[in-house]
């Protein structure tokens, strides 16, 4: 079968921070418009492949390859224009949050805009259909002219969605984006997270502490234990015993 | 569109700028005198050979120790009012006494006017009864020092939770007790860091203190400017950079490693607070207190203050010839005053916009997580030829110490050499020292600034230019602001002390009429200071409270 390139690659990829390893020689591929999750304890390493993903961290060892380029031999500005091209949705707590909404969603282009069109809409917002088209698609369209800390947590994680959406990228990293929200709104946030990427056929990964909504909002489940690919298989693959084997506390074993 | 707080009070910012450079006399007169160029050149050649002789490096020596010895006792009696008068006015000592009364706004309303006066005033006033005894310069540094700590210690004992407090009043336990086992402990590194923070404040206090011939680096400094011998002057500078930069560097060690990042927390809403230090240095609390009483008990023994004359029957005697001959108040001098006044607010709104200005300039290259390899803004990750940023850091670290470390007055003198007497260098000298403590607190806001935002704006590929634009400058915009509304308060108590070397405004009538012991216009011109003081102050809350 002939398979299109993939939008990740990892080869034998290992991160160490001092003498704790985060990651041991990952390597996997996401082709596009895959629909991934992350899933297994805190400390496992979803935030540190995250962040590998996306280029804030460079691996200690191996090759992290997005879109046909090795990360780690980029020059900062051919870096900056891979990034581009993946939105990472954090939780909330990554905002500006005493800008206003609109900025924060503009954010989300700084990668296209010139320094002086930027300076110009912190004083006269730019762009605003966009911004509130991309509002009134994750549904707090009025809130635009407020204070992004004035806005509950939902809603914030909200604003973090519009912002990329506003950056229109090709793959969106997510997180664990519903980590503090009650169980209403995580359906919510995971509906519309699964419709983006549905709709555009955009690629997909994001890190959960739900099984649940790993098995129904994502066609991929990755899960991670101690820095090692534990498993990594369709969701009516993946069996309570193997969920429950990602979980198992370290003395248990 | 509406007008925000931020952009209402930007444009009363601008205006009252302007307005105090017109006052100046920016737009009409000679401000430059080119005749003192030549001598201000010589100076600054001089800081390049300072005059090492071993006879002038004993005198440093003491002279560096005198002004440590002043700061140390000076903080030690006004931590112990502090404490004393923190507790007595805090809302929650008598809450926890079950007195819902009024009487703790009561002695924080009186704790407001020596909080007012500036040390050297203070000073001044010890001099005319105990002449230049140390027990002068210490006492002139405990009145308002120990005024202030009460104000901040009993704000800190309000803020904390109550809870706690209150669970274990509602079992039973006796309020002292009650107090000690919930509040005490739980308040106790916000008042341990601010504690550091006033030590720091006293050195350069100490300092100041040694022009009106208190003794100390602030005194020899004096001499030697005033005798033109600047190899000399350079020797005492060098001392008090040392001085300065060795305690703030030793107090930014201990906080950290007690876990308290920020040496005064303006109370702006409570964000994102970074996680709590891991417990293993929490244990080195306990060598703090035999230091600090090794380092106070030397202190004592170098300058040995003579406290019977705290109760001496001459020092009653010249205390009532004081009240006697200060009443009744003259008030024919008031119509003179009214410019004066003006001239004070305008001298400390100049130095105020110039300090802010410079110290965020310095602040960022001083700060230590943006350009550095590692840092955020730092383009080239991995590679770590760059020494730019290394130099930058340094550099602008050393501008920051200077400017701090060297007393306003000094920086009036030296400004002297080139400028006409007025308000503008009196300004532009305040404005330096204070750029020194305000580029310092912002260099400390940018490092503990929430790094999380500026990751995400950077994961996605922004420029980094943008990310300044963005994230960083709204980021820590609000902080500054209050920083510099804060200092703006200070800056208007310290008129006082430029308008001692001739600068102007009510400083110098304040002095004049102590020198020349005429107490009853004194306590007039005080009372329109302390007005005026507490104008500043409301304008300076009001503006930081709408600007949350």
């Amino acid at each position: 079968m002939d398979l299109p390139a993939p939008v990740f690659e990892l080869k034998h990829v290992s991160q160490q921070f001092g003498q704790f390893s985060a990651l041991t020689d990952i390597s996997l591929q996401i082709y596009p418009g895959e629909r991934v999750a992350l899933v297994g304890s805190s400390g496992a390493g979803k935030s540190t492949l995250l962040q590998l993903l996306n280029g804030t961290l460079r691996s200690t060892q191996g090759e992290v390859w997005a879109m046909g380029r090795n990360l780690s031999q980029l020059s900062s500005k051919r870096l900056r224009q891979i990034q581009q091209q993946i939105g990472t949705i954090y939780q909330q707590l990554h905002l500006v949050d005493n800008l206003r909404v609109i900025h924060n969603v503009n954010a989300g282009q700084l990668g296209r805009w010139s320094f002086l069109k930027a300076l110009t809409s912190l004083i006269v917002p730019l762009e605003t259909e966009t911004a509130i088209k991309a509002l009134s698609q994750v549904g707090i369209a009025e809130k635009v002219y407020e204070r992004t800390d004035r806005l509950s947590g939902g809603q914030q994680q909200r604003v973090a969605i519009a912002r990329v959406l506003v950056q229109n990228p090709i793959v969106i990293l997510a997180d664990e984006p519903i980590a503090s929200l009650d169980p209403e709104l995580s359906r919510e946030v995971m509906d519309l997270l699964r419709n983006l990427a549905q709709q555009t056929h955009r690629t997909l990964i994001v890190s959960l502490h739900d099984v649940d909504f790993a098995r129904s909002h994502c066609d991929r489940i990755i899960g991670l234990r101690q820095g090692k690919v534990l498993f990594d298989a369709a969701p009516h693959q993946v069996s309570p015993d193997l969920i429950a084997d990602l979980y198992r506390l370290e003395s248990h074993r | 569109m509406t007008v925000t707080p931020s952009l209402k009070w930007g444009l009363i910012g601008l205006a009252a700028i302007v307005l105090s450079l017109a006052q100046a006399g920016l737009f009409q007169q000679d401000l430059f005198n080119l005749n003192g160029a030549p001598l201000l050149w010589k100076f600054i050649v001089a800081s390049v050979h300072p005059d090492f002789s071993p006879e002038l490096l004993q005198t440093t020596f003491n002279a560096t120790l005198t002004t440590l010895a002043y700061a140390v006792c000076g903080t030690f009696f006004s931590l112990i009012l502090g404490i004393i008068g923190g507790v007595l006015t805090s809302e929650v000592w008598w809450l926890s006494f079950g007195q819902p009364s009024r009487f703790w706004l009561l002695i924080r309303g009186f704790l407001a006017a020596p909080r007012a006066i500036h040390e050297l005033i203070w000073g001044l006033f010890f001099v005319n009864i105990w002449g230049l005894d140390p027990l002068t310069a210490i006492v002139a540094i405990t009145i308002p020092f120990g005024a202030i700590t009460a104000k901040v210690f009993s704000e800190i004992l309000d803020e904390t939770p109550r809870q706690p407090l209150l669970i274990l009043l509602n079992s039973g336990f006796s309020p002292l007790t009650a107090f000690f086992y919930s509040l005490l402990p739980q308040a106790f590194l916000n008042l341990l860091s601010y504690t550091f923070y006033r030590f720091e404040c006293s050195i350069r206090s100490a300092a100041v203190l040694g022009i009106i011939g208190a003794g100390g680096l602030g005194y020899e400094i004096f001499l030697s400017l005033q005798s033109l011998r600047y190899e000399q002057l350079w020797t005492f500078f060098y001392a008090l950079f040392i001085l300065n930069g060795l305690v703030d560097l030793s107090s930014a060690w201990l906080r950290r490693q007690l876990g308290c990042s920020s040496r005064l927390d303006l109370n702006l809403q409570q964000t994102k607070k970074k996680q709590a230090p891991k417990d293993i240095v929490r244990r080195r609390y306990f060598l703090l207190l035999p230091v600090s009483l090794a380092l106070l008990a030397l202190c004592f023994w170098v300058i040995n203050p003579d406290f019977s004359k705290l109760w001496a029957l001459r020092t009653q005697q010249l205390l009532g010839q004081f009240v006697r001959s200060a009443l009744p108040p003259d008030f024919s001098e008031v119509p003179r005053l009214i410019p004066q006044a003006i001239e004070t607010v305008s001298m400390s709104v100049l130095a105020i916009a110039f300090s802010a200005f410079g110290g965020l300039l310095l602040a960022f290259p001083a700060a230590n997580n943006f350009f550095l390899p590692g840092g955020l803004l730092n383009s080239n990750p991995g590679k770590s030829a760059n020494l730019l940023p290394q130099i930058m850091l340094l550099l602008s670290r050393a501008i920051l110490l200077m400017c701090r470390a060297i007393p306003a007055p000094i920086w009036a003198l030296v400004v002297l050499f080139v400028m006409f007497p007025g308000i503008l260098p009196g300004a532009i000298a305040l404005g330096l020292h204070n750029l020194g403590i305000l580029g310092r607190l912002m260099a400390e806001v940018i490092e503990n600034q929430d790094q999380r935002p500026l990751e995400a704006l950077k994961a996605q590929g922004t420029p980094n230019s943008l990310i300044f634009l963005y994230g960083v400058l709204p980021l820590t915009m609000p902080r500054f602001v209050a920083y510099s509304l804060y200092r703006w308060e200070v800056c208007m108590r310290e008129t006082v002390i430029v308008g001692l070397v001739g600068a102007g405004g009510l400083g110098r009538s304040l002095t004049e009429q102590l020198s020349s012991f005429d107490y009853r216009s004194l306590i007039v011109t005080l009372g329109g200071f302390l007005m005026l003081t507490f104008l500043v102050d409301w304008v300076s809350a009001t503006a930081r409270r709408s600007l949350r």
